[in-house]
């Protein structure tokens, strides 16, 4: 949310965030009100904000009802998945009075979807996983930002039959449908090549880490925002190869 | 009792051999192609071995402290052993350490395991012995104290880890590989060993020391051998693949249920026993909701837990 607000030149009227928002660099000098999950409800009223703006995606639905029995404006933003990108930066912006900047962003975004989608519909279908974490294994499943990504760039995500976001999945399933393409999703700062040695070792004869299509990106589409773009984009140039 | 030891033994190596066949997909060991031989030789065979050793462990290192200890209600968690793994692994997740590529969080794990069961023991140290009631507190006691650690660590960490940790404090099988099965073998077994070759000690220390002083056993001595063959187990456990709740408690119990309690038939039953459910219920977790898997302590439980309360109203337990 602080990226989306702060993509929309809001950031200087920001008075508090999360301990989860780390995105733009400024966001980290803001006042903390606690976590994502469990934000303190002191913290935000004594910062005395206007309007408080949350997430469907992470914030309790609780907390949002308790800032309005203690009359809070609140907006909560409901897009969870790229297709609602667009929309709902266009209703958050009227909410927030920043209507002409949010549209000139959702057009962005729709622009360059379009323009994805067009180019990878000639490309030929490979089969992609895409790994949250390798060590025990967690992919992205249907239902998550990845997930998309990939089907919007004409990529079968081999993970898509398990029900959840991102499921504990099976490894002798992975090496089964044997994945042209593995992204390897970096989180925060971490050695992420390290930690996965063991899992691509187990691997070597999938067809991804045989012609050494391992690729791995950034934390980008772990949250739906302006840097979501780029996420896709990531996958897109890899996939071009 | 020799042939409700074969059964056992029967049971055991047909759980191992079905959860190598059984799957999302049956593989058929005699005509395999590439990827099923890949599947079974790289990815099966070695998470069946490491569920029976973690199976055995468990099984086994709770028959022994529920005699020691003198306590239906002891397992190798009891103990704060698998709390101090918990900590010392969720602290290499979440900071992100590969010092020892993927053998990182089992290394930190079971030194973390072997550390508390040094202080454990320290705690329930007292003039010259290990005293039962002495061991339980401490353990119960260093046990909380490492999960509001633990639980302190994950709440200021902002971090994705922290999934992966609780993931992996649930119970993890399914990175299994060949390389943690030699120092695994090496604990268990040697831990196995060490409690059936005291299991006349520890039938006597079931009936109280004195007794087992009359017998010509000296009990703080053989306590302390039972505990560090305890300590080994659930270490290695802990570190091949994290808690799995329910084998540990409820095996022994249904051992006695069906072979009596003396350790020397228990103790090895147990063993076998916990192997084969943990085999069992690892195979159940990666089938039922194929490609995605549940954690196999969930699972240890739900089939455990009703046959246990079957048994409970229909035997006599410990006499009464």
């Amino acid at each position: 949310m602080t990226e989306i607000l702060f993509a929309l030149g809001l950031g200087d009227r920001i008075v508090g965030v999360t301990s989860f928002c780390d995105y733009p660099p400024e966001a980290k000098k803001k006042p903390k009100i606690g976590g994502m999950s469990n934000p303190s409800l002191e913290a935000v009223v004594s910062l005395k904000p206007d309007i408080v703006v949350m997430t469907t995606d992470g914030n309790p639905k609780e907390f949002e009802e308790r800032l309005r029995s203690l009359k809070i404006k609140t907006y909560v933003f409901w897009g969870r998945q790229i297709s609602e990108l667009p929309q709902g930066l266009r209703e958050m912006g009227t909410a927030l009075g920043v209507k002409e900047k949010a549209d000139t962003l959702a057009k962005e975004i729709e622009e360059s979807l379009d323009r994805l989608k067009r180019k990878h519909r000639g490309y030929q279908k490979r089969k992609i996983l895409f790994v949250v974490w390798p060590e025990p294994l967690i992919v992205a499943g249907s239902g998550s930002i990845a997930h998309e990504a990939i089907t919007i760039l004409g990529g079968e995500n081999i993970a898509a039959k398990a029900a959840t976001s991102y499921p504990k999945y099976s490894l002798e399933e992975i090496l089964r449908q044997s994945p042209d393409i593995i992204f390897i999703g970096k989180g925060m700062d971490k050695e992420m090549d390290k930690v996965s040695q063991g899992f691509l070792g187990r691997l070597r004869n999938a067809p991804a880490v045989r012609n050494k299509n391992v690729f791995f990106v950034n934390e980008y589409l772990y949250r739906l925002g302006p840097r979501t773009m780029k996420g896709i984009e990531e996958l897109a140039m890899y996939m071009e190869r | 009792m020799k042939i409700r030891m074969m059964i056992i033994i029967s049971v055991s190596v047909l759980a191992f051999g079905t959860s190598m066949v059984l799957g999302p997909r049956i593989i058929n060991p005699f005509a395999m192609d590439g990827t099923s031989r890949e599947i079974f030789f790289s990815i099966r065979a070695p998470r069946s071995v490491v569920a029976v050793l973690m199976g055995m462990a468990l099984g086994a290192s709770g028959a022994v402290l529920q005699g020691i200890l003198r306590n239906p209600l002891a397992d190798p968690y009891i103990l704060g052993i698998s709390s101090g793994a918990s900590l010392s692994a969720a602290f290499g997740i979440l900071g992100g350490f590969t010092f020892l590529g993927a053998l990182t969080i089992p290394v930190l794990a079971f030194v973390g395991a072997i550390i508390t069961g040094g202080i454990v023991g320290m705690m329930g140290w007292k003039r010259g012995g290990l005293w039962p009631e002495r061991l339980l507190l401490a353990g119960v006691g260093l046990s909380f104290l490492f999960s509001a650690l633990l639980m302190l660590m994950m709440s200021v960490s902002s971090d994705e880890g922290l999934r992966k940790a609780t993931l992996w404090i649930f119970g993890d099988l399914s990175m299994s590989e060949w390389s943690r099965v030699p120092y695994g073998l090496i604990f268990v077994t040697t831990g196995i060993v060490i409690s059936v070759a005291r299991a006349k000690a520890l039938n006597a220390l079931i009936l109280g020391d004195e007794f087992a002083h009359s017998l010509g056993f000296a009990p703080h001595r053989e306590r302390v051998l039972l505990f560090v063959s305890v300590g080994l187990m659930t270490a290695a456990s802990v570190s091949l693949g994290g808690m799995i709740g329910f084998v540990g408690l409820l095996v022994p119990h249904m051992i006695r249920f069906f072979m009596g309690s003396d350790s020397k038939a228990l103790l090895p039953a147990s063993a076998l026993g916990g192997g084969a459910l943990l085999c069992i219920a690892d195979l159940i977790s990666r089938s039922v909701l194929p490609p995605m898997e549940l954690p196999a302590g969930v699972i240890t439980a739900i089939i455990g837990s009703p046959y246990f309360l079957y048994l409970l109203r229909r035997r006599n337990v410990l006499g009464i």
